[in-house]
């Protein structure tokens, strides 16, 4: 927050003698970024919305632009409304369970200092590194009945008899909350590293215990980092695909699923539309309702 | 009790890093076990290994991924600079723009844009292909590298680049000799990041390449839904390691030049031989 202003006014300043030219040739610079973002990201996005209103001959799998609502009439069968109810649960369970577990480590990692603060860091980021696919396999080794976690649950009393975890909502929950964490735990960490700590200091020498010094000084100023983590955890996992068909098996389907179906089974192109468009309108309340609780929360700090 | 809740704290750190570890450690232990249903340990082998080694269609898929990784990377880089240098002087709204379509790329569910990319060049009967993929993954991928480039732009002081043209240097050599020097390091966790997005991405993938190309990833998914099959440990292993080493050189690379960099950046050529 401190660092903010400074670049931004120095960018302000310096637009009278700019190094890079004056005028058309470095409005050019924009033109890869705009161009690609039109071409390859907008206009898909229009024919998806046009197809999601049209119809498809299934015999000659031709498609007819009509206006029509049937597609999204469609939608209202159970299958698919339970599959977006389980889907949107899913996605919020596992935002929830990245924000209460990556919240510590994020706090962490912010009271180390220097080298071993980088080794912790990308020690968070190596996982990435290993195949998604091969890493979210590895769950259904770790899950199965008679596999290491139930022997752990046993050892510790935890549980009896068999697991029976694997190949439900719950492993899909533990897979998706695996593979998103880090994406919660770098933005948590990069809004608590910010925080002045003398502001917890002056909190204490106040008087204030150091939980409450927590709650009133640390949590709130690193509310814009839990809102960028909860948009990066509970977009994409929204629309996670491999996850639930690796540790679903085939019964706990996602929307991402549904929509896939739709392209490489059924072949009905207008409602996988319709369903892709829904999609991105249950993601787009998501964020407004997100944005708009940041904007709140940069109004208060 | 002030005290004690931080030891708690990383005590909980040190089980998540044990969690985040876990499935890489059986991913390791399992490209080894001789067991063929992956159940028990079976005694050591290396036959996985040798398998996935041998395997043509395994060695096809992950030229096509690496192929498909590299002109991506390199595409999503080129544009990220081109848009992070036009944004730091442009105005704002038309900042706001470019903020605002960056955003939106990167948080579509990949779902939506792999689907709307798929109509989209199956009705201008375009193929779908390794070029196909790559056009899929330069949307997502520019964006990131956008962010990366743009965090590291904001801090670096137009100053220099305002003393170079003070003193003469054309916009062309301003880029060449401060620039380019200056954005180096964020150039380059911008291509290590979009090449490690590229290469282990599924969905773009399984949509654009249609029959006509498969990557690794793709293939994987495809060989774990079918049946158990060990030899998927092994490449996985094989790729980390792949991408290990690739990562070490180039934190060598930057540690060397960010060294010699700050005192005498013309002689670096010299020195990095």
């Amino acid at each position: 927050m401190t660092e903010d202003p400074a670049p931004r006014a120095s960018a302000a300043g310096s637009r009278r003698r700019s190094p890079w030219g004056r005028g058309s040739s470095r409005q050019l610079l924009a033109l890869p970024t705009f161009g690609w973002t039109l071409l390859f990201f907008v206009a898909p996005l229009s024919i998806l919305l046009l197809y999601s209103f049209g119809q498809m001959n299934l015999i000659t799998f031709d498609v007819h632009f009509g206006w029509t609502l049937d597609n999204y009439r469609q939608l209202n069968q159970s299958l698919y409304v339970h599959t977006v109810v389980r889907s949107v649960l899913l996605s919020l369970g596992a935002t929830l369970g990245c924000l209460v577990i990556g919240y510590p480590v994020a706090y962490t990692l912010s009271k180390q200092q220097g080298r071993i603060q980088t080794l912790l860091l990308i020690g968070v980021m190596i996982p990435f590194w290993t195949s998604f696919v091969v890493r979210t396999y590895a769950w259904v080794n770790l899950l199965q009945n008679g596999g290491p976690v139930e022997n752990v649950l046993h050892a510790f009393h935890l549980s009896h008899g068999s697991l029976n975890v694997l190949y439900s909502p719950t492993a899909v929950w533990i897979g998706i909350l695996y593979s998103y964490l880090p994406l919660m735990i770098l933005p948590l960490f990069v809004s608590l590293e910010r925080i002045d700590p003398g502001l917890t200091h002056a909190a204490s020498d106040l008087g204030a215990s150091g939980l409450r010094a927590f709650r009133r000084v640390t949590l709130p100023l690193s509310m814009p980092g839990v809102i960028a983590g909860c948009i990066l955890v509970g977009v994409p996992a929204t629309g996670e695909y491999v996850i639930p068909s690796i540790l679903g098996g085939g019964k706990t389907l996602m929307y991402g699923n549904v929509i896939a179906d739709q392209f490489f089974q059924v072949g009905d192109y207008p409602f996988g539309a319709a369903l892709a468009m829904t999609m991105m309108a249950v993601v787009t309340l998501f964020l407004v309702v997100a944005r708009s609780g940041l904007s709140r929360v940069e109004d208060v700090t | 009790m002030v005290r004690r809740l931080p030891s708690m704290v990383s005590a909980f750190t040190v089980l998540v890093f044990v969690f985040l570890y876990l499935p890489i450690v059986v991913v390791v232990i399992n490209s080894v076990n001789a067991d063929k249903f992956l159940v028990s340990w079976g005694g050591f082998t290396t036959k996985w290994y040798a398998k996935a080694l041998n395997d043509e269609r395994i060695r096809t898929d992950f030229i096509t991924s690496a192929k498909v990784a590299v002109a991506s990377s390199l595409i999503s880089v080129a544009i990220a600079v081109a848009a992070s240098l036009w944004a730091r002087n442009a105005r704002v709204w038309s900042r706001r723009a470019l903020d605002a379509t960056t955003y939106m790329r990167i948080v579509l569910p990949e779902v939506v844009l792999a689907t709307a990319l798929f109509i989209f060049i199956r009705r201008l009967h375009f193929q779908l292909g390794v070029t196909a993929i790559v056009i899929g993954h330069v949307v997502f991928n520019s964006a990131y590298a956008t962010v990366v480039i743009q965090a590291r732009l904001a801090t670096l002081p137009i100053s220099l680049e305002e003393a170079a043209t003070d003193l003469g240097a054309s916009p062309r050599r301003v880029f060449q000799r401060v620039t380019f020097p200056l954005l180096a390091p964020a150039i380059l966790v911008a291509v290590l990041l979009t090449l490690s997005f590229s290469f282990d991405d599924v969905v773009s993938s399984l949509f654009l390449g249609g029959t006509n190309a498969e990557t690794l990833p793709v293939l994987l998914l495809g060989l774990i839904r079918i049946s158990v099959t060990p030899e998927v440990n092994a490449i996985a292993v094989g790729v980390m390691l792949i991408t290990l080493i690739t990562f070490a050189c180039a934190a060598v690379v930057a540690t060397v030049r960010g060294s010699i960099g700050v005192r005498s950046t013309p002689q670096a050529p010299d020195v990095e031989e």
